[in-house]
């Protein structure tokens, strides 16, 4: 699988916020600040990959695999965060951090399912290269 | 911490299923305010069990959307495999909105949907491996959900486990369990 800058972003945010979200619900603490704050990191970090793989596309970037996917595991992962923060504000017990934990983890695999939709499953290091090359702009 | 005094309580198993929450939410709530049930009429969607359903509510996402995406594109190509993919997705579904909901039918509806749930990925990854050819890597079920983290093994596990620590919820209206 190919993995690009995207990825490892994701990887980042995605896993020091269920880290986070796991260490205060070891803790038996409700969700607090620190906790839906970094479950709105993920969705901020969501919210600029969309707006990064929008101007991916715009720019000539390709989508190896089918883009309405692509488009709608992004979209579905959007929702992750709203949902997950949904879910755990409506009973404050420290389980409903381990609620938050699965938003980011689940977000991390989704990423890793996109950077294969968007590079393509086997061809690998190449497409990957230079695609992050014309692609990400960061 | 609702957890221990649930099960510890001595008349637990005896007790009527109202009975026994409210017993058991006050108790909770002396032990740690952060931490106690917030007095919902049913333990089954509270605490570990708002994470068992969200990760349900995961998994009915991602098998509809994987089996919606399979059929709408690639139907032909192995249309047992894909209308299983579509039965693990109608199943995650029913699974979490019967979790979710209370009351003593809707208790029973997750009991059935579940050990739907773990004969499917028990029938389907055994079949995985046995008849390859007929079943392509392609189910939320394959090789007992390897592709999954064999999560999809484990949840069902959970769920029934879940279900049995609340199976007083079920007594009332009748008893089954």
């Amino acid at each position: 699988m190919t993995v690009d800058g995207w990825f490892y972003a994701g990887l980042v945010v995605g896993g020091i916020s269920t880290l986070t979200c796991v260490a205060v619900a070891v803790l038996k603490k409700a969700p607090n600040d620190i906790t839906l704050l970094s479950v709105a990191a993920v969705e901020l970090f969501l919210i600029v990959y969309l707006i990064g793989s929008i101007v991916r596309t715009a720019t000539g970037g390709h989508i190896a695999g089918e883009p309405w996917e692509f488009w709608g595991y992004l979209a579905t992962a959007l929702c992750l965060p709203i949902a997950g923060f949904y879910w755990a504000i409506l009973e404050r017990s420290f389980w409903s951090n381990y609620v938050l934990a699965a938003v980011g983890v689940t977000v991390v695999v989704m990423m890793a399912r996109m950077a294969q939709i968007w590079y393509g499953p086997a061809t690998a290091a190449l497409a990957g290269i230079t695609g992050t090359a014309t692609g990400t702009g960061q | 911490m609702s957890r221990t005094s649930r099960t510890g309580r001595p008349g637990a198993s005896s007790a009527s299923g109202a009975g026994n929450r409210t017993t058991a939410g006050s108790s909770s709530r002396t032990v740690s305010s952060s931490s106690a049930g917030t007095g919902s009429d049913s333990g089954r969607s509270s605490g570990p069990g708002r994470l068992l359903i969200a990760v349900y509510g995961v998994f009915a996402v991602a098998a509809t959307a994987r089996a919606g995406f399979q059929i709408a594109t690639k139907f032909s190509e192995a249309p047992v495999a894909y209308l299983l993919s579509a039965v693990a997705a109608v199943v995650y579904v029913a699974a979490t909105i019967s979790l979710a909901r209370k009351g003593a039918v809707w208790f029973r509806a997750a009991v059935a949907t579940i050990c739907v749930e773990l004969l499917g990925v028990l029938v389907v990854g055994s079949l995985s491996i046995f008849d390859a050819k007929a079943f392509p890597q392609e189910t939320v079920w394959s090789l007992y959900g390897r592709g999954y983290g064999f999560v999809p093994l484990l949840l069902p596990v959970l769920g029934l486990w879940w279900l049995y620590r609340h199976r007083a919820d079920s007594r009332r209206t009748g008893d089954s369990a």
